[in-house]
Order: C-alpha cells, then sequence, then structure tokens
C-alpha cells in the first residue's frame, strides 16, 4: 500500500480513498474466488517447491527412505533394495533418493493420460507423504480420477493390521522357519474376510530341477501380492498342514492405510528374492514400517533373516497387541480323534476310505457327543484324503454330503468339540542362534569345548515354541582343547543337519529322514582321530510311545571322505535306533544306538551308544549331560560332557 | 559377491534329492470339492521340501482383490453382494460342513456377510442345521442354489 501519511497526498486523495479501498478489497475478493489455482500457483510456484524440497534435504527423512527400501550401502549413496526398474521415476533412483524424490515431486503436479501415468494414482503413499511434509494442498494439484486406486482401496476398507505366522509343515523341517505375511482388516468382524498381503518368489518355470538354488541365490523374483485371507487360510492350513498364528497389531485405521497404499505402490515390482536374507519376513518389515515410520525394523540386514525372528523383532518394537492360534486340519483330526475311543476312530477312518456307511458311526455304544464328534473327524480326514488327490471330485462331493446329512441330523450339541489347546507360541521358544561352553573328558584325558550354531533348533533344545522330532542345525561348529596334551582341535562343522522324526498313528502315515553333511571328528585305522567329510542320509519310522516318548529306527548310509583313509573314502551302511523323551517341558533325555558296516574300501565297523540329557534352566539357557562309548576300527572310546547352552 | 557366497552355500545343500513337483491341477467350479492346489505339490514330502526355499506362490502376481464369479449362475434371492458370492463360491466345502455341524467360523462370516443380526445368529444356525438336506440337495448343488435355499430355509 502506497504512503498516504503527506497532507497533500491525503488532500488531493482524501475523498477518493474509502472508494480506491472498496475497489481494491473489491478485485482482490472477485480474483480469490474466481481463480483460486492462479493465485496458488503464484504463491506456490512448483519451482519453489522443489527448491525448498533440496533445500531442506527431505529425501533424507526416515519416510522417503522407507517408501523407497533404501539402504545404506557402504560409503556410497544409499541403495534401494527394489531391483525393478518400474518402481523409479528417474533414471539413477534407484541409487539416487534425491533424482528420485524431484522426480516424483515433478510428477504429482502432472496428470497423464491414464492412471499408470500418474503419478499421484501409481504412488499415492509417496504423494501423501510428499502433500504433507511439504504442506501442498490437495487444489494445488491437478484434478486427476485414480478410479482403480479408488475402487480398490474401497473394497479392502483398511482399518486393522494382523501379522501371520504360518508355522512348521509336518515331516519339513526346512518350513519350520516359518513364512510371515500380513492380513489387512476391514470393518468385517471375521478375519476371513480380511485381505493377506504376501512377499513370495514366483518362479516363472515352475518344477524347476534347479529350484531350490535358484530360491537361495536370487534368481527368482520376487512380489507382493493381495488375495482374500481366507484362500491362504486354506493353503496352510488343508493343503500345507502347517498352524497358524495371528498377532493383531496396535497399528491405527490411519497408518494401516498408509500400509496399504505402499502395498498398492509395490504391486507387479519385483526385487530379487533371496531366501536367506530378502526373504518373505523382510520384505514385509518394510510395509509395516511404511505405517509408522518411528519404528525401526529394517535396520540391520543381516546374514540370515529367520521369520520367528521378525515376528519377536514386530514384538520388541512394541507393535504387537496379542496371539492368536489357528490349527491346521491335520493337528484339529489329531485332537478330534483324541476325544473318541479307538473303535469310533477305526470307523471314522473306514468312513473316510468309503469302507464304511456313514450311519455306522451312529453306533449306540456311543455317546451322542462321540458320535457326532467320529463324523465331523470322518468329515475332516475325507478333505483331508482329497487335498491329497486319493479320490476323484466326483466320489468326494457325494461321501461328504452323505457324511455332513448324517451329522446334522444328530443336532448342535452332539459333537461340541473342545478347543484345541495351543501350543507355545513360536516367538516365545528359544531364541535361534546357540553356544555352548563345556567341559568333558576322553580316554580320561580332560578337555574344554566352545561350540557354537547359528541357527536354529536340535532334537535336545527344548521343544516348546519348535516343532517335536524336528532338527535343523546350520553351521554347528565345535572347537576343543585338551590342555594336557596341548592340543586346540576343530571338533566338528556339521554344514546342515536335517533330522525329521514324524510319529505314525492310525491316520497318519509319514517317514521320518535324515540328512546332513559336514566335518566330524573320526577314529582311524590308526586310531588317531581325523577330520573327515561326511555326506550322511537316511529314512525310517517313528512312533510315539507312552513311556519312551518318541521311538525312531532308521536304515542310514555314510560317505566319508578324508586323506587320512587309505582310499580316500569309504562308503558305509548301517541303521539307528533310539528314543528322544521330553518331561514336563524341562528335562529332555535321548537315547540312541547306531551301527555301520563299511564293507568297500577300507573295511571296519562302527557302533556308537549316546545317552544324551538337557535340561531346560530358562528359556534361553540350558544345561546338557551326555555320555558317548563307541567302538571304531576296532578301538573302543568312552567320553562324558556337560555343557552350559546359551541360546541368542 | 552375495551370490558367490550363497553359491557355495547352495552347493553344500545339495545333499537334498530334489524330484519334480506334482503336476498342476486347478480346480475351480462352483459346487463342492473346489481346491485351489495351483501348482502346489500332492504332499509328497520331497515336494514339499522344494517350496520350503522360496513360499512360493506360483499363481498371483496381481491384486486379486475382485475374483469373477461370472461363469457361475447368480443367486436370485439376494442383493447384488460380490464378497458373499465369492465367499461362498471359494468356501463351499467349509461352509457345508459348518453348517452340518451348527458351528463354524465359515458360517460366521457366511451370517455376516447376510447381516444376521448377532441375536439371530443362533436360530439361523439351528435352522440351516435342522434344514441341512433341503440346502445342500445334492452332490451337485451350486453356489446360487446354495444361497438361494439357504434364504428360504431361514425366513
Amino acid at each position: 500500500m502506497p504512503d498516504r501519511s503527506g497532507t497533500r497526498q491525503s488532500e488531493v486523495y482524501g475523498a477518493k480513498r474509502p472508494v480506491y479501498l472498496f475497489f481494491a478489497l473489491l478485485t482482490a475478493m472477485i480474483v480469490a474466488v474466481g481463480a483460486p489455482c492462479a493465485l496458488a500457483e503464484e504463491s506456490m510456484p512448483v519451482e519453489a517447491i522443489l527448491a525448498r524440497a533440496t533445500a531442506e534435504a527431505i529425501h533424507r527423512e526416515r519416510p522417503w527412505q522407507i517408501l523407497l527400501h533404501y539402504k545404506p550401502s557402504g560409503s556410497e549413496s544409499p541403495r534401494s533394495l527394489v531391483d525393478d526398474p518400474k518402481f523409479f521415476l528417474a533414471p539413477d533412483g534407484k541409487t539416487n533418493p534425491a533424482a528420485e524424490l524431484d522426480a516424483t515431486l515433478r510428477g504429482l503436479f502432472q496428470a497423464g493420460a491414464t492412471e499408470d501415468d500418474t503419478v499421484r494414482c501409481r504412488f499415492p503413499a509417496r504423494a501423501a507423504w510428499l502433500q504433507e511434509r511439504l504442506g501442498i494442498p490437495t487444489e494445488r494439484l491437478p484434478p486427476v480420477a485414480c478410479d482403480t486406486l479408488a475402487r480398490e482401496m474401497a473394497a479392502v476398507d483398511p482399518q486393522r493390521t494382523v501379522l501371520v505366522f504360518p508355522a512348521a509343515y509336518l515331516n519339513n523341517p526346512a518350513s519350520m522357519f516359518g513364512h510371515t505375511f500380513l492380513r489387512v482388516d476391514s470393518g468385517y468382524q471375521s478375519p476371513l474376510l480380511g485381505y493377506a498381503v504376501n512377499y513370495s518368489a514366483h518362479p516363472p518355470t515352475p518344477n524347476d530341477f534347479l529350484y531350490s538354488f535358484k530360491g537361495i541365490l536370487g534368481f527368482y523374483p520376487g512380489y507382493y501380492s493381495l488375495l482374500p485371507y481366507y484362500e491362504k487360510v486354506k493353503e496352510y492350513t488343508s493343503l500345507e498342514h502347517r498352524d497358524i498364528w495371528e498377532y493383531p497389531l496396535n497399528l491405527t485405521p490411519e497408518e494401516t492405510r498408509r500400509l496399504a497404499l505402499h502395498v498398492w505402490e509395490l504391486q507387479g515390482i519385483s526385487s530379487d528374492y533371496y531366501f536367506f536374507d530378502e526373504n518373505c519376513s523382510f520384505n514385509i518389515l518394510f510395509l509395516i514400517e511404511a505405517a509408522r515410520p518411528t519404528v525401526n525394523l529394517t535396520d540391520r540386514l543381516p546374514l540370515w533373516v529367520i521369520p520367528s525372528d521378525t515376528v519377536r523383532a514386530v514384538q520388541d518394537a512394541g507393535l504387537v497387541a496379542g496371539a492368536l492360534y489357528r490349527p491346521a486340519q491335520a493337528t484339529l483330526i489329531r485332537h478330534l480323534a483324541a476325544q473318541v475311543p479307538r473303535e469310533a476312530q477305526v470307523t471314522a477312518l473306514a468312513v473316510a476310505r468309503g469302507e464304511a456307511a456313514p450311519e455306522s458311526a451312529r453306533d449306540a455304544s456311543l455317546s451322542a457327543p462321540e458320535q457326532g464328534r467320529t463324523l465331523e473327524l470322518a468329515a475332516e480326514f475325507l478333505q483331508y484324503r482329497y487335498a491329497r488327490k486319493e479320490l476323484e471330485k466326483e466320489e468326494f462331493n457325494r461321501r461328504f454330503l452323505e457324511i455332513l446329512r448324517n451329522r446334522s441330523a444328530l443336532g448342535a450339541g452332539a459333537g461340541d468339540a473342545l478347543p484345541v489347546v495351543a501350543p507355545t507360541r513360536p516367538d516365545q521358544g528359544h531364541r535361534t542362534g546357540r553356544g555352548e561352553v563345556a567341559v568333558g573328558v576322553r580316554q580320561r584325558e580332560f578337555f574344554t569345548e566352545l561350540a557354537w550354531r547359528p541357527a536354529y533348533h536340535d532334537l535336545l533344545d527344548p521343544s516348546a515354541g519348535y516343532s517335536e522330532g524336528a532338527q535343523i542345525n546350520f553351521l554347528d561348529t565345535s572347537v576343543r582343547v585338551y590342555p594336557r596334551k596341548g592340543q586346540l582341535r576343530l571338533q566338528r562343522l556339521r554344514v546342515l543337519d536335517i533330522l525329521s522324526l514324524s510319529p505314525r498313528d492310525l491316520l497318519f502315515k509319514p517317514v521320518s529322514w535324515k540328512v546332513n553333511t559336514g566335518l566330524d571328528r573320526e577314529t582311524m585305522a590308526d586310531g588317531n582321530e581325523r577330520l573327515i567329510i561326511r555326506l550322511n542320509a537316511g529314512g525310517g519310522l517313528a512312533y510315539a510311545i507312552d513311556r519312551l516318548g518318541l521311538v525312531h529306527v532308521m536304515a542310514e548310509a555314510d560317505l566319508n571322505l578324508s586323506d587320512r583313509l587309505r582310499d580316500k573314502v569309504d562308503i558305509g551302511v548301517g541303521g539307528s535306533v533310539g528314543f528322544v523323551r521330553e518331561v514336563a517341558g524341562i528335562w529332555k533325555v535321548a537315547l540312541t544306538l547306531k551301527g555301520f558296516s563299511y564293507p568297500l574300501f577300507e573295511e571296519h565297523t562302527k557302533v556308537q551308544a549316546i545317552l544324551a540329557q538337557n535340561v531346560r534352566i530358562t528359556t534361553n539357557t540350558s544345561l546338557e549331560v551326555s555320555l558317548t562309548g563307541e567302538r571304531t576300527f576296532g578301538y573302543d572310546r568312552f567320553e562324558g560332557k556337560m555343557g552350559w547352552k546359551y541360546f541368542f | 559377491m552375495k551370490k558367490i557366497v550363497l553359491a557355495v552355500a547352495a552347493l553344500l545343500m545339495a545333499a537334498t534329492p530334489v524330484l519334480a513337483a506334482g503336476t498342476a491341477r486347478s480346480n475351480t467350479g462352483c459346487g463342492l470339492g473346489t481346491v485351489l492346489w495351483g501348482n502346489k505339490a500332492d504332499g509328497s514330502t520331497m515336494s514339499q521340501s522344494l517350496q520350503a526355499t522360496t513360499n512360493g506362490t506360483f499363481g498371483n502376481q496381481t491384486f486379486g482383490i475382485t475374483t469373477g464369479t461370472s461363469e457361475c449362475t447368480q443367486p436370485a434371492k439376494i442383493a447384488e453382494n460380490e464378497r458373499l458370492i465369492n465367499f461362498v463360491r471359494a468356501n463351499m466345502d467349509d461352509l457345508a460342513k459348518d453348517i452340518a455341524q451348527g458351528r463354524g467360523e465359515s458360517l460366521d462370516t457366511f451370517a455376516e456377510l447376510l447381516q444376521v443380526p448377532a441375536e439371530q445368529r443362533p436360530a439361523f444356525n439351528a435352522k440351516l442345521q435342522q434344514n441341512f438336506g433341503r440346502v445342500f440337495t445334492s452332490s451337485k448343488v451350486e453356489m446360487a442354489e446354495v444361497i438361494d435355499n439357504a434364504v428360504t430355509v431361514t425366513n
């Protein structure tokens, strides 16, 4: 406003000032109402916004780093863990957060021809953060209609988030690592109506011979997928026979919405899938961080990311609001079977196999609830058989309906099954890394031993939170010192050691198996103990027997390689028998007897007996005592050892 | 570098024997016995162990928010409800089982999608159980009939 303080000016214009003011005000009002965009543009030009973003270096701020999955990369600029070029708007977006932000910000002010060309529709989470951070009102941006985004967000209606953990698969120890994915719940009460958000590898050619290797080496692309939760439930509980744990998270509806928008951004975007580190569990953590940037979950990228460890990490970050157990169908079947007499189990099995009519379950010798449970057991077992493709669809439909008709005739209270008792939560079992300090005596020589095992669970480790009878050890390493002889030696380096003991019963007849490979110390023909490379594999049967626990018998083959062997190689066949028993969840005892004959090459035999006991002191500490006696190449060897095991 | 380290690790894991996984048999119908095996193996130990390293889902890369049931007959007695139709079609076996037993999560979900108020659920469940044969009329019954029959017997 010009200065009107001068007297002459006020004399000349004095009478007209109010009129000028009136018109100036009117013009301002017209301009403000009639052309808001133009006015806003003047006060907020694109270049000014871009300049501000650069000046404040907002590309370094955590929300941007999370949304683009940037991680520090040595001394260079951060790299995004996403490999798909479609995810980046700048040509060097993968390694240049500032350039990517600049390109995204520019894109906000443009409306593309289609939704796919429009930044605000393709990257709504980025757009939302940039608008909020830089104070850009929506009116300032060109109007766009993100119809697909709006429609699908309305269908998902994100309100709550749940972390889902399918646990181990029966007789597949590798699945013991588990898997994690998320569920986004809407206003519906039923969890089945939520949507699962899952990251997994998508091999372009299924049934590939090198499937396992490629999954480990990052040769498969990984994608996020969104699908109805009930499909995931059926996949895990009915096809793969895995119990599911559901951990509701305390994310707010607003945070859950941010998560859903970020999932949208990752639609159809591939990243190299690495089984060990950039796997399902790790990539899900980015989604949680996008919802709540103050939380730090993906900070360190360890050499291996174990799903149950990520559940612990989410728990430690204060995000978990509870845990719900959803048993697998096989678990439910065992549970139902335990509630009816054995004859009823036999009947249910016969009905499921079509060897008896469903009416035979309505036997007067059974109480009404038992009759109901028998028919329920028959129905579940028939579904189980069908999922394993043991019968055709028409036959399944017919039998299934017959069983269910009979069950419905018994009425509501007839079955009334007790709920399955939930086992210990996987995240509350012992931690996955283990160290040991031990002392012992071997052939009257005192020794101390240090051992380290990065992952995962041994047969003798406390079972809580893990599958019974399943063992998977990686890089189990131990070093021994014999002080009197001044010897320090590598005792063992088991690269991989898998044992799966699955008890057989009336309903299920799995085959138990084992495989291990690595370096072991064995007695040689000259009586000395040398390191050999071993590859051992076997198969057999296991049964759960009342006082003995899990009893197993296996046939095995053993390959030994060593310079110290006469022929450098030795091949043996033999077997083992033993039992493992856990008492009160605290004390485990295992006895194993082995016998091998090495008839080719350097002929010899080996027999061995091991009695081991493990006492659980706390969740993450145990005491273990073992006695071993063996005879190899005719030499008798005895050893006793006591160790303190610590899980980390 | 990462790939070299992993290659060594992978070679050492070569002990696991490898067998081809079971052949795919997708089974999408409109009635009972719908199980989406996809490309998943058929339960044999070795083929299942292959799945372990990728948690692979051979199917969906896309976002399956709305799946079409356009090839199935549509129910006549309810207002358009895509969620209900998709749910019943995909979960028909479990829904039948729950109705026969008079309880269960699939049945609760069915009632919620039909907007049955909480206090009416016990009566709803009981009526369906008593009329099981009139809802699931034959082994060839399809989704539209199941929904229409359920609506009829509970009103």
